[in-house]
């Protein structure tokens, strides 16, 4: 393989996973708009959707264009769920309480998958058969064109829904300030259940197509949250077109990286990015800093 | 009486059932949960400081304990250092590692910390699975030397207990003092209102910091000692479950009462010994629990008890509704 | 003139919202200085550029002779500047005592290590502090509250807690945010006292308030912002008669400010 191969090869690679970083920062940056909470168990959305896929067509056998659609609807649920049964519910309106019921929550449900699931590697099938493609060099398979795709699409419905829908301006009308859209006779209670429910969309949608690339187990949007997080701290925490440009610059950074350090460390190389965008310009590479009102 | 003396009078109790409590162990297995009660007890001690007084939440305490057990072990018996020595050099490599994280996160919201700490645990895994020339892999170091000092060896059950409990009681108590004292007034303040903090001349974000790498001093050492007992570690130990276990030990007992703590590490620790069926749902129930009683009862049992009996104990009077 | 503080053609802007545009005003050591003005006029946000919670995007701030603007909030108050705050902020969970306690941090120093090992200095300075701050409590009236949680005390008494916890140090200058704000008359007299009883002391005071009567009271000197300009500075009485303050407050540009008909016209 040439260098210009070898490179190709890598952006393929990183644009494929950073797409789906992009997706699991989105559903941080929707919960983090309505709630100013981040969201724990978005990493286990993105698990439920794969695990959901697969019992659909597998345990369901149902065609795959009606499980797709089935396993998203159930995380959204799931996200509407936490939202209603764990967030809403507490007694307390303190940030780091809320914070930690998503982390309870979380762990509740890997051991929840991990019951189901149980503990092994389930091999997911991709959306159309697996044959090798080349473009500029680069070897991929068809799902690499699925994830992109779909990640596409589902930034321009959701850009839709957020500029061109009622619901989706009172979403942003909460965002921007609650007690004001309160008073307008928005029902706020019912924005943050719907941002808990996309954000578990987006999730599960991310774990149905990129599962067939990696791997599935009950655990593997863990690591995937966590990379989604520093997309969405890389893009400036809590925009969405930092989301979408966190993720794919780390998504990139990571597969380059990987030409250079070994592959068996690859997960470091985020955290280290994570730590010196927060060191280095903590409002991120497109935020800027703000000054707090008294 | 004042609470000084409160708190001394309940060390003093404490101090005194630790002393009596090998007479009523029929059974050394007994002894045994009771030193990794001990253990708990101080890296939740440490835990508490950094959850009560900066306000911040650790998702990463487990990744100190391990750093403690996996340095304190590869140095004694890799390089064939004195046990207690190689226990400092972690600590003082944790605290390092602390303050690079600390830095940059704890002058954000509390967000941050948590997910730093929280890669920073599954970082510190990966790295004890992949160097496996070092760490032994997935199936950990093993042989290591117990702790001696002034001629004992604290290899058995019945030995170490004494030097455990000596340093989670020590811990307390250093804890305590911290707290009674202007820094920890400060830092109490600071967790009301930063901003009131800063204009009687509290340096925020830097004492925020300086808890956090306290509080990974706190975990190392008792990791460091998990080591030196148990003679093997494996990288399972020190995972994100046991962060989020310790996490919830302090959340039980009461988020940044030292007692609370103390009263969480007691009661959790011994639960998977007491159910056998309990380690193969120990997420579900931790993440149950912790769930419930976050929704339910967020300042923990302290805090129910103060509320419920709002005429007992030293902080009679309690919280604002 | 002596001045403890100096304000030169500071500006801050909120996006859009100019809150100060080029003000510059002073205030004279030992004495007691008021900023008034309608809502928005500045006022709050002139503090808080003041006591390091904002960096102004212009101008400075001198305290004492040396450049404020810019060091945070602990290295000001370090350097002898303590304030209040207009929305309460007390230390709802400690103790009446150790609010006032912690009002002693600037000017105290000892350290992690000293406290967990309970050091003889460390020691001698905690004794050193809880009698100094016995005796802030006495003297603004709070001693036999010591032992409460600060969150607990009636609204008054925690103006009282934050006042004691600003002056309790020492300090050259005491910032106060709106110190009568919420109180009702009786308490507001007795807080005129106690910030005489303060001036009497020897510390600076500039504080920003709605109430003439009381401002008229204290104050040795007046400044008057209107939409982030001053317009006005001099004394209580020349304050009274200047033209477009009368202006200001009466012209029914503003909403009318409590009190101030009557100081106007006293």
């Amino acid at each position: 393989m040439t260098g210009g191969e070898q490179l190709a090869q890598y952006l393929m690679s990183g644009l494929t996973t950073g797409s789906i970083y992009a997706l699991v920062a989105l559903g941080f940056c929707l919960i983090h708009k309505a709630t100013h909470i981040v969201n724990f168990a978005q990493g286990d959305f993105l698990s439920l959707g794969g695990l959901m896929m697969y019992s659909l067509l597998h345990w369901a056998g149902l065609p795959a264009p009606l499980a797709f659609v089935l396993a998203v609807a159930a995380v959204a649920l799931v996200g509407a769920a936490l939202e209603r049964l764990a967030i809403r519910p507490a007694k307390s309106r303190d940030a780091m309480v809320l914070i930690f019921i998503t982390v309870a929550a979380s762990m509740f449900m890997r051991g929840i998958f991990k019951e189901v699931w149980g503990k092994q590697a389930l091999a997911m099938p991709p959306l159309s058969p697996d044959v090798a493609l080349k473009f500029l060099g680069a070897t991929f398979t068809p799902q690499n064109l699925w994830v992109l795709g779909i990640t596409l699409a589902a930034i321009a419905l959701l850009s839709f829904f957020f500029r061109a829908t009622l619901t989706g301006k009172a979403m942003r009308a909460v965002a921007a300030n609650p007690r004001a859209a309160a008073l307008m006779g928005i029902d706020t209670d019912r924005m943050v259940l719907y941002s808990f429910a996309l954000a578990g969309a987006l999730g599960g949608l991310a774990g149905v197509i990129i599962t067939p690339i990696t791997t599935l187990n009950y655990q593997v949007g863990v690591m995937m949250g966590l990379k989604g997080f520093a997309s969405a701290v890389l893009g400036g925490y809590g925009s969405f077109t930092g989301a979408i440009a966190g993720g794919l610059a780390l998504g990139l950074l990571e597969s380059l990286a990987t030409g250079v350090v070994s592959s068996a460390y690859k997960d470091l190389i985020a955290f280290v990015i994570l730590l010196a965008v927060l060191f280095v310009r903590p409002g991120g590479l497109l935020g800027r800093a703000q000054q707090v009102r008294v | 009486m004042s609470r000084g003396q409160v708190f001394y009078l309940q060390m003093g109790c404490l101090g005194l059932a630790v002393l009596l409590a090998p007479l009523f162990m029929s059974n050394p297995y007994y002894l045994n949960v009771l030193n990794v009660v001990a253990l708990n007890v101080i890296a939740v001690t440490g835990l508490n400081l950094l959850i009560g007084f900066a306000g911040a939440v650790s998702l990463g305490h487990a990744a100190f304990i391990g750093l403690g057990a996996y340095l304190s072990g590869m140095l004694s018996s890799i390089w064939g250092w004195p046990p207690l020595a190689a226990a400092l050099a972690a600590a003082v490599l944790a605290a390092l590692v602390a303050l690079v994280i600390g830095l940059p996160t704890l002058r954000l919201e509390g967000n941050y910390l948590v997910m730093a700490t929280l890669g920073f645990n599954l970082i510190v895994g990966i790295i004890m699975l992949q160097a496996d020339q070092y760490t032994g892999g997935p199936s950990g170091l093993s042989g290591i030397e117990p702790v001696r000092l002034l001629g004992m060896t604290f290899s058995d059950d019945q030995s170490f207990y004494w030097l455990a409990w000596a340093v989670a009681l020590l811990g307390l108590a250093l804890a305590r003092n911290l707290a009674a004292s202007r820094v920890g007034r400060g830092l109490r303040a600071l967790h009301d209102s930063p901003l009131a903090a800063a204009a009687v001349g509290v340096p925020t974000a830097n004492y925020k910091v300086r808890v956090f790498v306290l509080s990974a001093v706190y975990a190392s050492i008792s990791g460091s000692l998990y080591a030196h007992y148990f003679g093997i570690i494996t990288p399972r130990t020190f995972d994100i479950f046991r962060s989020v276990e310790l996490v919830t030990m302090c959340l039980v007992g009461g988020m940044g009462s030292l007692w609370g703590g103390f009263i969480g590490a007691a009661f959790l620790t011994p639960l998977p010994q007491a159910l056998h069926v309990f380690d193969q749902y120990k997420d579900v129930f931790y993440g149950g629990l912790l769930m419930v009683l976050l929704i339910r009862e967020p300042e923990g049992l302290v805090g129910a008890w103060r509320r419920l009996r709002p005429r007992f104990g030293p902080k009679a009077t309690g919280r604002p509704a | 003139m002596d001045d403890i503080l100096a304000v030169e053609n500071l500006s801050l802007s909120f996006g859009g919202l100019q809150a100060l545009d080029g003000v510059s005003f002073s205030a004279p050591r030992g004495l007691v200085t008021a900023i008034i003005g309608p809502n928005g006029a500045g006022k709050t946000s002139a503090i808080n550029c003041m006591s390091g919670v904002y960096r102004p995007q212009g101008g400075r701030v001198m305290l004492d002779g040396r450049q404020a603007s810019g060091a945070p909030q602990h290295v000001l108050a370090r350097r002898g500047l303590t304030r209040t705050f207009q929305n309460l902020q007390v230390f709802a969970n400690l103790s009446v005592l150790e609010n006032v306690m912690v009002g002693l941090h600037a000017v105290t120093k000892s350290g992690f290590l000293g406290a967990m090992f309970r050091l003889p200095g460390h020691r001698a300075e905690e004794r050193a502090i809880r009698e100094r701050a016995l005796e802030m409590l006495d003297f603004i009236g709070l001693a036999e509250l010591s032992g409460q949680p600060a969150g607990q005390l009636s609204y008054g008494d925690r103006k009282r807690v934050e006042l004691a916890r600003a002056l309790v140090g020492r300090p050259k200058l005491v910032l106060l945010d709106e110190p009568v704000a919420g109180l009702n008359p009786a308490e507001t007299e007795e807080m005129g006292s106690i910030l005489l009883k303060v001036r009497g002391t020897g510390v600076s005071l500039l504080l920003v308030e709605h109430d003439m009567a009381l401002v008229m009271r204290v104050s040795d000197k007046v400044v008057v912002l209107h939409f982030g300009r001053k317009i006005a500075e001099g004394t209580p009485h020349e304050i009274q008669n200047h033209p477009e303050v009368i202006a200001t407050y009466l012209g029914g540009r503003e909403e009318p400010i409590n009190g101030v008909a009557e100081a106007a016209h006293a």
